[in-house]
């Protein structure tokens, strides 16, 4: 946490200050300005929501305001995960998961940039795969599953090709929309500067599709994690999915809530992944950062 | 070097310019003015190479132009500078295909940067350059290729007045200093003058080249000058005669 410059001023200038935030600014070293900055846009502040929703489960567990089948305590729920850890084959169930999402996501943004950008860069391409891929695609990938299960069975190779699919239509139709968006007079400058055709794509088209493209495998790398547990439920004998769905069977909230969680962590921690790839990717997009004075 | 002869160019039944005849000579440098819409972008283009869908002929050196080339180098009215890549590599970019070995193109792009006073923003993303900054980028980026003329479409038209008549100042420079042959687009009387050896006035409906101009008038000259007020008159002169543009009543005291 960041000290103030000047915490005797700090202090001085709020005598009146009475309560929780006072009696903190009181301690030697920390004035309000310190606690403000503390909660204000400092890196900090994005713990306080989960710090809040734990401590009003554990009140709702100590109080009693909810069944513990219904809701078991914190504690109880990490004792379950640490049973599931080390008596049953929770890494087996996240590796399986994990894999599958892994498998999928690489496959379907191969698929989707490289066809997209065969559409993109060629009309007679985007004439023969548009019309399908945009039918195709109002078909929800949960409707796909059963038949894709009576072909492939219910191991992972089912799931990977129906996660496949539902990463690779909107990063197909994303990017043959960006390399359709992209700003005439760049190509144009691309004219001038006698750029080859690999050039153009390489210096120009590429650059400027990135940004569309991250937001888009953001966006259905998360919407696929979840299809995973969907996927696993649906049809299979391992994976956070079908953990969740058996918990659900025999009662064992607590056991459902630890797939709960790590189903929360581990999505964070891939969308994580894709944002630091996008910011390293888009170091020279300034936009707007949030602060507006 | 430059002869445009006869250029007449059609968009469906619009005609943007009529018989337009134009000549540019060795290391001159030339301005197009006139209203908007009176076809002076559209042939600028036509000389670049960027539209080609004309009737007529236009040379260069007696070549008959096909396509664009580094031969022509091209300053848009924005800097149109990529985003991705730093002020070094927009410049480097235009040398991609030069038949140079890296340190030369190096060589030839540093010196470039130099010349147009960007030295230290090499690894500036444009994001973070000013508008004068990139128009500057953009330049060092057109003339890096050496081009035997180098063609401007009001490349200074989004720029304040000061930083506008530094960069007049700055073009200047760079013209006497590279000896390329320069065709200028504008709207700005005072910067034609400024500028050119020669203004070329034009009309719109369709468009046409309506004078020519000469100004034999030592370089650098000076704003406030009884000759300078008397070409910028005449100029404004024949714009006058094109359309109900008159000339401002003040005076330029600079």
């Amino acid at each position: 946490m960041s000290i103030p410059l000047q915490p005797a001023i700090a202090r001085l200038e709020t005598p009146r200050q009475s309560g929780f935030l006072s009696s903190l600014s009181r301690i030697p070293g920390i004035g309000i300005a310190g606690i403000k900055a503390f909660f204000a846009g400092q890196r900090y502040i994005g713990a306080i929501l989960p710090l809040v929703i734990l401590g009003l489960w554990q009140a709702s567990s100590s109080f009693g305001w909810i069944e513990p089948v219904f809701l078991p305590a914190p504690l109880k729920v990490v004792q379950a995960f640490w049973y599931m850890l080390t008596r049953q084959d929770l890494l087996m169930d996240i590796r399986a998961s994990v894999f599958i999402i892994a498998q999928a996501f690489v496959y379907g943004t191969l698929l989707g940039v490289g066809l997209g950008f065969a559409a993109g860069l060629s009309r007679p391409v985007e004439l023969f795969f548009g019309g399908t891929i945009n039918t195709l695609r109002h078909i929800p990938t949960v409707a796909w599953i059963p038949l894709i299960v009576v072909w492939l069975g219910l191991g992972a190779p089912a799931k990977i090709v129906v996660l496949t699919k539902s990463i690779f239509i909107p990063v197909f139709l994303n990017t043959l929309q960006a390399i359709r968006g992209v700003d005439h007079n760049f190509i144009e400058l691309a004219q001038a500067l006698k750029l080859s055709r690999r050039q153009l794509i390489r210096r120009v088209i590429f650059p400027a599709i990135v940004p569309v493209v991250m937001i888009t495998l953001r966006y259905s790398v998360g919407l696929s994690w979840a299809l995973v547990v969907v996927a696993e439920g649906i049809s299979g004998l391992e994976g956070l999915g079908f953990l969740i769905f058996r918990a659900q069977n025999l009662l064992m909230t607590d056991q459902l809530l630890v797939c709960m969680v790590l189903i929360g962590l581990i999505g964070y921690g891939l969308d994580r992944l894709l944002y630091l790839t996008q910011r390293r990717l888009l170091r020279w997009q300034r936009g707007f950062g949030g602060s507006y004075a | 070097m430059l002869e445009v002869r006869g250029v007449t160019r059609r968009f469906g039944d619009f005609t943007a310019i009529e018989d337009t005849n134009l000549s540019v000579r060795e290391g001159e440098f030339i301005t197009i003015v006139g209203a908007s819409g009176c076809g002076k972008t559209t042939l600028l283009r036509l000389i670049a190479g960027l539209d080609q869908d004309y009737t007529g002929e236009i040379a260069l050196r007696g070549q008959r132009i096909a396509g664009t080339s580094l031969e022509r180098g091209i300053v848009f009215q924005e800097p149109r500078l990529l985003p991705w890549l730093t002020l070094w590599d927009n410049v480097a970019i235009a040398l991609d295909n030069a038949p140079l070995s890296p340190s030369a193109k190096k060589e030839a792009i540093a010196a470039q940067i130099a010349l147009v006073g960007l030295t230290g923003f090499e690894q500036a993303y444009p994001a973070a350059l000013s508008g004068g900054m990139a128009q500057r980028a953009a330049i060092a980026r057109a003339l890096v290729g050496h081009p035997s003329i180098l063609l401007f479409d009001e490349p200074l038209g989004a720029l304040d007045a000061i930083t506008r008549m530094r960069l007049q100042e700055e073009l200047l420079r760079i013209w006497q200093h590279e000896g390329v042959s320069m065709i200028l687009v504008t709207h700005d009387v005072e910067e034609a003058v400024f500028l050119s050896q020669s203004i070329v006035v034009m009309d719109s409906h369709p468009g046409h080249v309506t004078a020519n101009i000469v100004v034999d008038l030592p370089f650098p000259r000076d704003r406030s000058s009884a000759e300078f007020g008397a070409v910028r008159r005449e100029v404004f002169g024949a714009l006058h005669d094109n359309a109900a543009v008159k000339p401002p009543e003040i005076e330029y005291l600079i």
